[in-house]
């Protein structure tokens, strides 16, 4: 074991014994906030992974996070004690009501025309499936259809980030379907086997915890497979990993739809925690900052970009606290983001990699080292052919 | 129908001046300028500020928008974009940093106040620009009732868009940023100065982006937020024209904005937004060069 990767492991160690040991010091209603926080670390997982691992820039992972959201919310609306007391013997999302046509059954049939779409969450079993298919479903789909097609860097940007424009505006506009600009409020607490995770609880904050810890080591042991290592390759040289006779579109859409389906959970946390789904969450401007976070964490560290997420997050929330800085907030994440990206391109997980690398080094042999600017050549060679 | 047509020539109009600085600095540059539509809505501030301070014309604000903004994208070019270039992604998070920075200056300066600096006139939140008389109201041409303001725009647009075909075109710079755009390495080594090219394309770009927000503070409340639509929008029609065709560029801008009236008249501008998304999706999938790029060799 070299010392990068021991110090590595340590430092996964320690992250995960960090977040166990919140709740020693925190009280409920911090415990929610940090709990939101960690639900943003698993969106820098699925930016790393993405990005840093699979050389795709998802500018729209928004997406995939508001579609797990609003699937899992869907189910908790139809739960919630305003659905259920409007007069039907079954439960009815109230904004349907407000602007049902006169006449229309109070029924969740056929309120509207769309309202039948509802029917199957009343089995919360079935948001909490969706929350993980439909993502995954969406970005398989999107994946065989841009890989397949040798789709590439900005493009598959644009891409992603035209569809998640385009689904955020066809919900806002099926508002009898979806609740439009408000999307949906008032939900009920998740009950799983008689267990009520009360958003304002240990329990809630216990279950975001160990799902973001499950991620993040399930990433770290998935990167380092074969596929993984594939991957890696055909990000640094596509054409090459392909005349080796790898089917590069196959391993890009697997991993495509691996950080969908964590985007995925980490929307149906978000509404546990913070109970209501909005069409905010597929806004072009979440979407960038996600990536904000993990390039000011570190790209190409799954840690790093899960860690950027959490610590951004929490730098904001303290600062929003003094007043004077309230409004200079986003003026300052955008010139830290600025300079992260001229100076130190690699984040702070690159920055403490090359420090543990440079600190390793010494002594030894240097022969590896000399091989980094030969490769690098090497890509920019094949890029321009 | 002819009127929704007129519309429809508007928009593309406003949609070609954001555009066409977007596809000089991604076809010359290999830049993804993200903070485009934050020049397009300091053009707008500029023609806000000119009313009050200078009390100036509405004609007046449009050579110091294109001023302004082009000196603004010239420090934003020196300062963020030419330490990027050859990384084109990086050139987009970098200048999508810059745009937040700027957005939530301007946020700050004339929305709350920052620096105690009160301007008579400049509240916070939206602000109206006061369109000359004789731009109100419709003129008469050819039996049609055409709106004179949208009129205007498409007028400004023409005009500019045959200057910016006469400097790509016509002059030894606008051979040089054609070199650029084919091989700049090539260019290089044939002695064209690429750095100083390149700011002077940045800045001309921004220039134009500038003039559309004056464009746009005619019809339009002139708000912080004013631009970050603009700038997607602008990428869909670059994305859609081809890679460094001006005349793919002018022809994507028509054909999106017309599309988006037309099918803003049938339903409604939301689904508008949302088919002109889809299109440019279907667009990148099926051909991911553009609908008019030039062949590259």
């Amino acid at each position: 074991m070299t010392l990068d990767r021991r110090l590595t492991l340590c430092a996964y160690a320690l992250f995960i014994v960090a977040i166990f040991a919140v709740p020693l010091f925190v009280d409920e209603f911090g415990l929610n906030r940090i709990a939101k926080f960690l639900v943003y670390g698993m969106l820098g997982i699925a930016i790393a992974l993405s990005w840093g691992y699979a050389g795709i820039l998802n500018l729209g992972q928004g997406l995939f996070f508001g579609l797990g959201a609003y699937m899992l919310a869907m189910s908790l609306k139809l739960a919630s004690p305003t659905s259920l007391q409007q007069g039907a013997d079954k439960p009815v999302p109230d904004f349907m009501l407000w602007n049902a046509e006169p006449g229309a059954p109070t029924d969740l049939c056929c309120i509207n025309k769309a309202s039948f779409l509802w029917l199957p969450f009343q089995h919360q079993s079935f948001g909490l499936v969706m929350g993980i298919a439909l993502p995954v479903i969406v970005a398989a789909l999107l994946g065989i259809i841009v890989f397949r097609k040798r789709i590439e860097g900005p493009f598959v940007s644009i891409i992603t980030l035209a569809l998640v424009l385009l689904v955020r505006l066809v919900l806002v506009d099926a508002q009898p379907v979806t609740g439009g600009f408000n999307g949906l409020t008032d939900l009920a607490s998740l009950e799983i086997f008689g267990f009520e995770f009360d958003p304002y609880s240990k329990g809630t904050y216990w279950l975001v915890a160990s799902i973001l810890t499950l991620t993040l080591v399930w990433t770290r042991l998935i990167v380092e497979t074969r596929a993984g290592l594939v991957l890696q390759a055909a990000r640094d040289d596509q054409r090459r990993v392909r005349y080796l006779g790898f089917d590069v579109s196959l391993y890009q859409t697997f991993f495509f739809c691996v950080a969908a389906a964590i985007s995925g959970v980490a929307g149906m946390l978000y509404v546990i925690v913070a109970q209501f789904a909005s069409p905010t969450f597929m806004d072009l401007a979440f979407s960038v900052t996600m990536v904000v976070w993990a390039a000011v964490g570190g790209r190409a560290s799954i840690l790093g970009a899960c860690v950027g997420a959490i610590l951004i997050n929490m730098m904001e929330a303290g600062i929003s606290e003094t007043e004077a800085l309230v409004g200079a907030w986003k003026a300052i994440i955008g010139l830290v983001f600025v300079l992260t990206v001229l100076f130190l391109p690699r984040g702070l997980g690159g920055l403490l990699h090359d420090l543990i690398g440079r600190f390793a080094s010494v002594g030894r042999d240097k022969r590896r080292v000399a091989h980094v600017p030969m490769s690098g050549a090497a890509v920019t060679e094949t890029k321009e052919a | 129908m002819i009127d929704v047509f007129f519309i429809g020539l508007s928009l593309s109009s406003i949609l070609l001046l954001v555009a066409l600085g977007l596809a000089i600095t991604y076809g010359a540059m290999g830049v993804i300028n993200m903070a485009h539509g934050e020049i397009v809505m300091a053009g707008a501030y500029v023609a806000v500020l000119s009313g009050i301070w200078l009390k100036t014309s509405f004609y007046v604000a449009l050579p110091l928008a294109f001023l302004a903004a082009a000196a603004l994208g010239w420090i934003i070019e020196r300062l963020v974009v030419s330490r990027l270039y050859g990384r084109l992604l990086d050139t987009l998070l970098a200048t999508w940093g810059v745009s937040m920075l700027i957005q939530q200056a301007i946020r700050l300066e004339f929305g709350l106040t920052f620096l105690g600096i009160h301007i008579a006139g400049l509240g916070s939140g939206l602000q109206n620009v006061a369109v000359p008389p004789e731009l109100q109201g419709v003129v008469n041409i050819a039996g049609l009732e055409l709106n004179a303001y949208r009129g205007f725009i498409v007028l400004v647009t023409v005009v500019l868009t045959a200057l910016t075909w006469f400097i790509m075109y016509r002059t030894s710079l606008g051979m040089k940023v054609r070199a650029i755009i084919r091989n700049p390495k090539m260019a290089a080594a044939c002695g064209i100065d690429v750095r100083k090219v390149n700011a002077l394309t940045f800045a001309y770009g921004s220039g134009l982006a500038g003039v559309a927000g004056v464009m746009m503070s005619g019809f339009k409340g002139v708000s912080p937020d004013l631009g970050s639509s603009m700038v997607v929008d602008g990428f869909m029609v670059v994305v859609t024209g081809g890679l460094g065709s001006l005349i793919g560029t002018i022809m994507a801008s028509g054909l999106l904005g017309e599309t988006n009236a037309l099918v803003a008249v049938a339903t409604n501008d939301i689904l508008a937004r949302a088919v002109i998304f889809a299109a440019v999706i279907l667009v990148i999938v099926l051909k991911p060069e553009g609908l008019f790029s030039f062949k590259r060799r």
